[in-house]
């Protein structure tokens, strides 16, 4: 170990990521780079109907061949498998659970069974000979469908395609009251397409089962292996001890790995049946047909204004397309859409109704920015159509109307509480850019920019609230510091890597508290047998948030008990010791200890103080004794071509406050990420199916539209920097902040474009053609 | 039907048995477990999977291995020279250019072509990066790393 030019602080540098170079080598260690060898391949199969009873699944001649090590069907999934519990529900929904097994399907692509076979190709070879007898029943396919006189019912016993609904803020009756006697109501129907989180590693797993130990090990492409684990001890009738789930480097997650899915459940079924590894690499197709998606709702909404612009009332009734059943939080999204939609804004009055529908699709569930980026759309679309509609000004009418600085700590209708901030400060500056920013419109091509502000819950969440909603999840974090014998730092954490930089942030943090270089500090994340536990894990913007408030404090401890160390070492006051260098010196006494020195007679229990407290490890869980929020301020710059009905943005810039910033140039990978995931909303992306058949039309990226670098403008994160008060370190999270107001700014700043198709803008993606049908129908595309 | 397949692979001959069916990818990562090229799509279109065959970008899930039969094959592993980072592997670290990492790979080769074919700066990122998709990091951090790269470049004549 060298002594390194790598000193303090580090919390708040902006500095390269630590585990970047082996990424960057081809070093990287994804679900399909660990070795292999020996190990046999699953491919899974799928309905290819929406909606039917599955007779009889052949197996004969793929068995007859001789080579399918194993083929699994409904019959052996049935009598095999528990189904997957489920941690998020609505009132009314009955289903409680995820079967493993399927005797009737709901969706094209569900998964029914697993072929197994020495390769990859030769296992979808023999699954072409699998022939799956299914009696088609008739499907809904959208909410419309859905919810028609006399639809088709996905679950007959349940008599309605309805799953549940629930009603959040002031009562419908008084939301009425107010909105009969406002000055001004705007009312629309806005709809936010279903998306594929398209992470550019698709799904897979490596699961080995050791006879001799009874052990299952599964490597997962996922972002929560502690809840993998339960659920596949579950599913797989295992002991918790008898399953590891490790999941290495993650090549992007966005929510869509948050769960076990079934044919995960069927690969590690596989593996224990056969007692050999087992692999399976989920395909594009697959990915973006099978794997369970985002969004997919739509909402009647309305805003009452008094006579002087100021918000009286917010009301929407939200409809979320949940697919074929609800998956672990499929509800989550929408019901968080309710909870959320005030935004950062004071209403007298607000509530909505959410409402979650059975379809013969895909299940839908978290995806970055859960119902927070749908709540910005219908908020910030009502308000600019009111300010149009009223002809005030959308930015005096957003800042008439914006908490105050001086209003925060804050509670919202639904009971939100925000914390601290300066809303209408990140709005003005935003305000400010897009005047630096406005360009002229050309004959064909016209320009207009629109600013926006929204709020982001993070650090979610802490753990009584999720009892009070009987939410099954826990909300803490837990982190485990080491100094080992060499005087090096490991940080083990529930929270894992998907992309986000946590690993080198978490060292930042540790290396500046504990006063030691930043390379001798190691970051241990993924592994179920060493990692903390930990529920929700990197989602929700609160790996940072939450594992770094509790890395504070057992770094904290951790520094106290070295400097304990040192000074019995030194014979000298504690709090006369100081640490320069990792160098532990007693100025007075001219004495001087290595921080190694410390550790290791530390390890050695010479000089500690307390019999049943020697090794150099702290623990520290942390529970959020609340929410805390972060908020920003997006503007867009856009051109429509009048022509063609093809919309650019030109220019983006943002505001934003996460309160004390660990590293800022991760800050800013993260918002900027975020903000192009907002533009594929805004612009391209939608999964499409067909009417009749229930089919995926988007099957690949040719179809499935995701940005290029030619979509996604330069990108200017201005930061502020508020501390959170309930958060140790003052951490505020970012992961979501910057996909959810984008798709609002974009359409907004196209009305302010083209104020003649303003009233359209109510679904995204604005694609060219239905820009160009909006078009068509004013002065403006005639001209 | 399997047949026999030569390829040089960052400078160091190999030859693996490999069925006429098997993609280029396939084979330098499970054949040769030269991991660092991904397969992000097996469609042609994310780009993730990308090398150099006789110097030219190719998508190796595209390219059936025997088609690559007697090429010279340049894969992520051959960048850094040494241990060392190469100086474009340099900037896109520096600039944040990579989030999860599982798409960097092709990048890096598609860019390691443009700086050969002498491709400016601005070229590289309409017509080469244009070639390839990230989920993760908007790119933004991938043109910074360019525009900083080809600087440096430049200013080393």
């Amino acid at each position: 170990m060298s002594r390194t030019d790598h000193a303090g602080p580090f919390i708040g540098r902006s500095m390269p990521r630590i585990h970047d170079p082996r990424l960057l080598v081809g070093h990287g260690r994804f679900v399909d780079d660990i070795d292999d060898s020996g190990a046999l391949h699953a491919v899974v199969l799928r309905s290819p109907v929406p909606h039917g009873h599955i007779v009889a699944v052949d197996c004969a001649a793929a068995l007859a061949c001789g080579r399918a090590l194993l083929v699994l069907g409904p019959d052996d999934l049935e009598l095999l498998t528990d189904e997957l519990p489920t941690a998020w529900r609505i009132p009314g929904q009955r289903a409680r659970t995820v079967a493993v097994a399927a005797r009737t399907v709901r969706y094209v692509g569900q998964p029914v069974g697993l072929v197994v076979a020495s390769s990859r190709a030769e296992a979808e070879g023999l699954a072409e000979l699998v022939r799956i007898d299914i009696e088609p029943l008739p499907a809904v396919l959208g909410l419309d469908a859905a919810l028609a006189e006399g639809a088709p019912l996905l679950y007959p016993e349940d008599g309605t395609n309805v799953v549940g609904e629930i009603h959040f803020g002031d009562a419908p009756q008084e939301l009425e009251r107010v909105m009969a006697s406002a000055a001004h109501v705007v009312e629309r129907e806005l709809t936010i397409q279903r998306v594929c989180h398209s992470p550019m590693e698709p799904r897979g797993l490596l699961a080995e089962w050791i006879p001799a130990t009874r052990r299952l090990t599964v490597w997962s492409s996922t972002q929560s292996p502690h809840v993998v684990r339960q659920e596949l001890a579950t599913a797989l009738r295992l002991r918790v001890d008898q399953v590891r789930v490790v999941a290495p480097d993650i090549g992007g997650s966005f929510g869509g790995k948050v769960t076990t899915y079934a044919d995960e459940v069927m690969v590690c079924l596989a593996a224990v049946s056969l007692g050999r590894r087992v692999k399976w690499i989920e395909d594009r197709t697959e990915n973006l047909t099978a794997s369970y998606q985002g969004r997919g709702q739509r909402a009647r909404a309305r805003l009452a204004l008094d006579g002087s612009g100021r918000f009286l009332a917010l009301s929407a009734h939200i409809t979320g397309d949940l697919g074929a059943f609800p998956i672990q939080a499929g509800t989550g999204p929408f019901q968080v859409t309710g909870l959320a939609l005030e935004g950062p804004y004071r209403f007298e009055r607000a509530g909505a109704t959410v409402t979650a529908v059975h379809t013969n699709t895909v299940p839908t569930g978290a995806y970055r920015g859960y119902g927070m980026q749908e709540a910005a759309w219908i908020r910030e679309r009502l308000i600019e159509e009111a300010a149009r509609e009223t002809g005030r000004d959308p930015l005096e009418l957003r800042l008439l109307n914006l908490i105050q600085a001086e209003e925060l700590p804050y509670t919202t209708r639904t009971g939100l509480g925000y914390d601290s901030g300066d809303y209408p400060a990140a709005l003005r500056r935003a305000a400010a850019l897009a005047e630096e920013r406005a360009r002229p419109s050309g004959d064909s091509v016209r320009r207009g920019v629109a600013v926006t502000p929204s709020v982001e819950i993070t650090g979610f969440a802490p753990s009584a609230l999720l009892e009070m909603f009987q939410i099954d999840w826990s909300g803490w974090e837990s982190v485990r510091v080491r100094v080992s014998q060499d005087g090096t730092v490991t940080v083990f954490a529930g929270v894992i890597a998907i992309g986000q930089g946590i690993e080198t942030t978490l060292a930042q943090i540790v290396a500046d508290r504990l006063g030691v270089p930043i390379d001798w500090v190691a970051v241990e994340l993924g592994d179920t047998d060493t990692a903390p536990y930990s529920d929700l894990t990197s989602q929700a913007s609160r790996s940072l948030t939450l594992a770094g408030a509790a890395l504070m404090q057992a770094a904290d401890r951790m520094r106290e008990r070295m400097f304990e160390l040192a000074a019995y070492h030194l014979k000298a006051p504690r709090e006369e010791v100081v640490l320069e260098g990792a160098e532990f010196r007693w100025p007075a006494g001219r004495t001087s200890l290595a921080w190694q020195e410390v550790t290791s007679r530390g390890w050695k229990g010479w000089g500690r103080s307390e019999p049943g407290r020697i090794r150099l490890e702290e623990t520290a869980d942390f529970d959020p004794p609340a929410i805390t929020f972060s908020y920003s301020a997006h503007g867009a710059a856009v051109s429509v071509d009048l022509e063609t009905g093809e919309i650019a943005v030109e220019d983006y810039w943002t505001v934003n406050d996460s309160g004390v910033l660990v590293n800022p140039l991760i800050a800013e990978g993260q918002i900027i990420g975020g903000v192009a995931q907002g533009l594929g909303i805004a612009l391209t992306e939608e999964v499409v199916h067909d009417p009749v058949t229930g089919h995926s039309l988007t099957t690949g990226f040719t179809e499935y539209i995701l940005p290029a670098s030619a979509d996604v403008p330069p990108v200017t994160v201005e930061h502020r920097s508020t501390p959170s008060a309930v958060i140790p370190g003052g951490f505020k999270g970012l992961g979501e902040g910057g996909v959810i107001p984008g798709p609002a700014t974009v359409a907004n700043a196209v009305a302010a474009a083209v104020p003649d198709i303003a009233e359209c803008l109510t679904a995204t993606p604005l694609s060219p053609a239905r820009v160009w049908d909006a078009l068509s129908a004013t002065e403006a595309g005639r001209a | 039907m399997t047949r026999a397949v030569s390829l040089v692979v960052n400078g160091r001959p190999y030859t693996a048995e490999t069925e006429d069916r098997t993609p280029l990818c396939d084979v330098l990562r499970h054949r040769l477990r030269l991991t660092g090229t991904h397969v992000g799509c097996e469609q042609g279109v994310c780009g993730a999977c990308t090398v150099l065959v006789d110097g030219e970008p190719v998508r190796s899930c595209l390219m059936l291995a025997v088609q690559a039969d007697g090429c010279r094959i340049e894969t992520v592993e051959g960048l850094a020279t040494e241990g060392a980072l190469a100086p474009m592997q340099q900037a896109l670290m520096a600039e944040h250019g990579l989030q999860c990492g599982f798409c960097t790979p092709g990048v890096l080769m598609s860019l390691a072509y443009a700086e050969r074919a002498r491709l400016t700066a601005e070229e590289t990122v309409s017509e080469v990066l244009a070639g390839h998709l990230c989920r993760c990091t908007g790119y933004v951090g991938i043109r910074r790393a360019i525009e900083r790269h080809w600087k440096t470049e430049e200013a080393a004549g």
